[in-house]
């Protein structure tokens, strides 16, 4: 059965709004859709308007069902699975794309904007940036203007369609603000489903190849912020633990899954003060949760402790977080290993590196104890002619042998790898942790930034009674590394002498000052959860917050709202104030006792109350010819005063 | 397929039943909270019923598929979005009532048509507030108006086409003006008892007989040099009168149409009487005489008409006509 297929050109009102509120709602998902989705939705949408506008027909409904076929197979093969935000808006920016070539009533485009309302959904959930809000606003404007448009009459402006959607949505604001702040927060979700598999995982890769990738990232892309309870820590204590590589099969250390582990966390002894601090880690579609070393706890639901103290969650971080934890900078660390894992920790694999092994057990055997030959390799680091660069040269099979006895220029993981080579030869347990060092500490918010570029590998060392200890050859090689981040540098006045300008500091002035907003907006805004629920709950004055009390707050507070909504309405469409002539010409009327006649004029009505009433002729004329000055006369005010005392001399 | 008789009424029958039970105890309930409605009925907002579209309750699912979704993934932005649609429901139901509330509708007349036509019912709705009302609409039973706006201050008239049946007087018991203003999630409507009612005129036969015939009463024949007749004075202009009867001079003095009237015309004239037509059925004798009237009227014929005692001399106009016509319509219907 065929549908007509024809168009009229009534769509033209509202199609260019509908469209309008497709793209906009697209607009933030082309980053991360394949072109040709884009390219489908901008050629369908030109198709459409162009139809309406000359009139034609839509095409047929062979044509729809091929493209139809043609775009889900597409997204299919792009995607391999539906599920999750990536292939989800892409499904529904493709079925925008073929509704519009089927939308002939104005009512089928109900069906498109509710796509772009999920569309702004799906946005949201995949990146929640501080221009996120204003832009879903706009968004949400441009579609109630659309909405306003399926059913405006002819003579109502698109203006006009815009100035009441942003009313509406004005009025919409303080009840959403009042549910957004009291309505209940869950700390555990019901069902976990990947929000994007199709982006890249950023951060810290699980292995490590010294000599293959030779140079490293310097993205100034942050990391997490951290925010402390009490002092900032030393930059020397900065170490932000993330993941430890344990096995070396000659050219490359590599992590084991994250496995839970009960016993880790009792094998940390403690001593001093904690040091309590919120971190807001960036999504990194990676298990890893990172914390100052050494961390007791992390309050991040679904996380866990791993065998080597490395923290990581259940499900990738796939979405900003935020948790609170607790680490100690004085700690110790297994210090009964057993022999088993002691060999576990000093596994080389045979034949590589030979030059490197043959060194460290010369070394080994020239010194008296571990700590005289740990100390010989760091002595040698920083008194031989190594050196810290970003760009080291290739390393080739034998890395280690190659990086210590040629190159010799390398950063954080060269020396690293090197130093836990060297010390394995000599049996000695090591592991390497990845992790980021440093932090810049932003004055404006009080946090600290750690950026992509803090990223760094340093080495734990087993040591009979004493346990793990972290032991940084990167600090025997370039000790200004670790004791100043190099943003710190800048700051601490030896930017003046690296020659950094005037405007450049403005500039850095202006980073931190965003940045500073932006760990505000994470931290109230998208870290409202259910703590800071119950604190802010607390500080209106709840008393024992819970989800009952909040509930019904959060009703009684709408329906009082929503009486002033109606009320504000009502005072909209109440009828314009009679004017003050008119009132007291009524007033005249209501004190002759007579009721008035439709149609009868002032002068027809004053003849009447002449011939019916005892009200005296002079007063009856003066009221009359008052009121006619006031309505018609020039001088409208002072005949209304005249008005008032001949009104108020009838009795 | 042989088709075997069911012997319980079908689903679809039951729910017809059901709804149409429903539908009359709401009217009746509607009707005796409200009383009847004077010819001009301001709307107060007691009266104004208001009910979710099916645009609206997908609205609904779609608003509560985000809430859900916003708190398994705790997104804050998203709960942004969420609420502020959940507020925009609760917004666009106040304003879609406060759309119609304070609205005037006034019955304005409903003229008379013939049975099987349309009786056009107008209603005049005025807006006395200072703000626009949008997308206003009537309906009665099985019919609706155009949809219009109203400005502040505007008042405008919107036809109810009622289908009619037969002749005589037609109510309107009952009719809505509903708004789906702004954005089609409720529909907010009204009812209204108004004494409506329009008058029907019986269905001009299709094949009537022959007229009688035409009585034609010579006047005495004074032509005078032109081949004209005696002028006898003024009457008001009817349309069909030919534009040479115009007094044209007595117009320009006094703006008023008239024409001349002849004393020596030709009159013919012609009885229209109920018992003498030859057709046992009543109706179709009402029937017939309304198609006589209508041509005689055409053809700008005097004409009168006899029926159950009432006598119409023969004349023409409008006037006449729709005295006539009325008589037929009413005839043996309880006037009430």
């Amino acid at each position: 059965m065929a549908r007509p297929r024809g168009t009229d050109g009534s769509l033209l009102s509202s199609l260019p709004w509908t469209l309008g509120a497709l793209a906009i709602s697209i607009a933030p998902h082309v980053p991360y859709m394949p072109f040709w989705i884009t390219g489908a939705f901008a050629g369908c949408a030109a198709w459409r308007y162009l139809i309406e506008k000359r009139r034609r027909s839509l095409p047929s409904s062979w044509v729809r069902g091929a493209l139809a076929l043609a775009c889900f197979l597409g997204v299919f093969a792009t995607y391999s699975s539906i599920s999750g935000v990536g292939p989800g808006s892409a499904l529904l920016a493709i079925m925008a794309a073929l509704k519009l070539l089927e939308t002939r009533k104005r009512r089928d485009q109900f069906v498109l904007l509710f796509i772009s309302i999920f569309l702004v959904m799906s946005s949201l959930l995949r990146e929640q940036y501080l221009w996120s809000l204003p832009y879903m606003i706009v968004s949400l404007a441009i579609i109630m203007t659309a909405w306003l448009r399926l059913a405006a009459a002819p003579e109502v402006t698109a203006r006009e369609s815009f100035a009441t959607g942003g009313r509406l949505l004005a009025y919409a604001a303080p009840l959403a603000l009042v549910m957004w702040v009291f309505f209940p927060r869950l700390a555990t979700p019901f069902w976990a489903v990947p929000i994007d598999t199709s982006r890249a995982s950023t951060g810290l890769s699980d292995t490590m190849s010294p000599g293959d990738i030779s140079s490293l990232s310097l993205s100034d892309e942050v990391a997490f912020r951290v925010r402390f309870d009490g002092e900032i820590p030393a930059p020397r204590d900065r170490y932000w633990r993330g993941l430890v590589l344990t096995r070396f099969n000659g050219r490359s250390w590599t992590a084991r899954e994250p496995s839970v582990s009960t016993a880790a966390q009792k094998e940390i002894h403690v001593a001093g003060d904690p040091i309590e601090y919120q971190i807001t880690l960036e999504p990194t579609r990676q298990q890893w949760v990172f914390a100052l070393d050494m961390p007791l706890s992390v309050s991040l639901p679904r996380s866990f402790m791993g065998p080597q103290q490395q923290i990581a969650r259940s499900t990738p971080i796939d979405q900003r977080v935020a948790y609170e934890a607790v680490s100690f900078v004085d700690y110790r660390v297994e210090v009964d290993l057993p022999e088993l894992f002691r060999k576990w920790y000093s596994e080389l694999p045979a034949d590589t590196n030979p030059r490197t092994r043959e060194f460290a057990q010369r070394l080994r055997a020239a010194a008296t104890d571990e700590q005289a030959f740990i100390d010989a390799v760091l002595q040698m680091f920083h008194d031989e002619e190594f050196f810290y660069t970003l760009e080291p040269p290739p390393l080739g099979s034998n890395p280690v042998d190659r990086f210590l006895f040629d190159t010799r220029r390398g950063f954080c993981e060269h020396y690293a790898s090197a130093f836990s080579v060297l010390l394995r030869s000599a049996g000695i347990p090591t592991r390497i942790v990845l992790g980021y060092h440093g932090g810049e500490l932003n004055p404006m918010g009080g946090h600290l930034i750690v950026r992509q570029s803090d990223a760094h590998a340093w080495t734990e060392v087993w040591l009979a009674g004493v346990g793990w200890v972290r032991i940084d050859p990167t600090a025997a090689v370039a000790p200004e590394r670790i004791e100043y981040s190099t943003s710190d540098a800048t700051r601490d006045g030896i930017g003046e002498t690296w020659g950094f300008s005037a405007p450049s500091r403005l500039m850095h002035r202006l980073t931190l000052t965003w940045d500073a907003l932006n760990a505000k907006w994470n931290d109230w805004v998208l870290g409202y959860g259910p703590e800071k629920q119950s604190d802010f709950m607390k500080l209106l004055g709840m008393h024992e917050p819970n989800w009952r009390k909040m509930m019904l707050t959060l009703v009684g507070l709408v329906v009082a709202l929503v009486m002033l909504i109606s009320l504000l309405l009502m005072l909209r469409y109440r009828p314009p104030a009679r004017d003050p002539a008119a009132r007291l010409y009524a007033r005249f009327v209501r004190r002759t006792g007579l009721d008035p006649v439709i149609g009868e004029t002032a002068i027809e009505f004053a003849r009447r109350a002449q011939r019916e009433t005892q009200i005296p002729g002079v007063t009856i004329d003066a009221v009359t010819s008052a009121y006619l000055d006031a309505r018609y006369g020039p001088h409208g005010d002072a005949a209304c005063a005249r008005l008032a005392t001949a009104v108020s001399a009838v009795a | 397929m042989s088709s075997i008789p069911w012997p319980f009424p079908k689903p679809g029958d039951l729910f017809g039943a059901l709804q149409a039970k429903t539908n009359r105890r709401v009217r009746r309930w509607a009707r005796q909270r409200q009383g009847m409605d004077a010819a001009t009925t301001r709307l107060r907002p007691g009266r104004v019923y208001i009910l979710p579209t099916g645009v609206g309750l997908i609205f609904g699912l779609m608003t509560f598929a985000m809430l859900l979704g916003s708190m398994n993934y705790n997104n804050n932005l998203s709960f942004v979005l969420t609420f502020l649609l959940i507020g925009v429901g609760f917004v666009a139901m106040h304003q879609c009532q406060r759309n119609l509330v304070g609205l005037e509708l006034m019955f304005a007349g409903a003229d008379p048509v013939f049975a099987g036509q349309p009786i056009r019912v107008r209603i005049a709705i005025t807006n006395t507030s200072k703000s626009a009302r949008h997308d206003i609409r009537l309906y009665a039973d099985r019919s609706m108006s155009e949809t219009a706006d109203l400005a502040a201050g505007e008042s405008k008239v919107f036809v109810l086409p009622i289908a009619t049946a037969e002749r005589g007087w037609v109510r309107l018991e009952r009719f809505g003006v509903r708004t789906l203003f702004p954005f089609e999630l409720f529909r907010a409507w009204a009812w209204l008892h108004m004494d409506i009612r329009g008058l029907v005129y019986p269905a001009p036969a299709m094949e009537p007989p022959e007229p009688p015939p035409t009585l034609l009463a010579h006047g005495h024949r004074q032509h005078d040099a032109r081949g004209e007749e005696d002028f006898a004075g003024l009457r008001r202009y009817h349309p069909g009168d030919s534009p040479r009867q115009v007094a044209w001079k007595a117009f320009a003095r006094s703006g008023q149409v008239l024409s001349k009237q002849f004393s020596g015309a030709d009159t013919s004239s012609q009885w229209f009487e109920f018992d003498a037509i030859p057709v046992a059925d009543v109706e179709m004798r009402l029937s017939i005489l309304t198609r006589w009237i209508i041509d005689a009227d055409r053809k700008l014929e005097d004409y009168g008409l006899r029926i159950a005692g009432i006598e119409f001399a023969p004349s023409h106009g409008d006037a006449h006509r729709r005295r006539c016509l009325e008589t037929l319509a009413l005839f043996n219907k309880e006037d009430d």
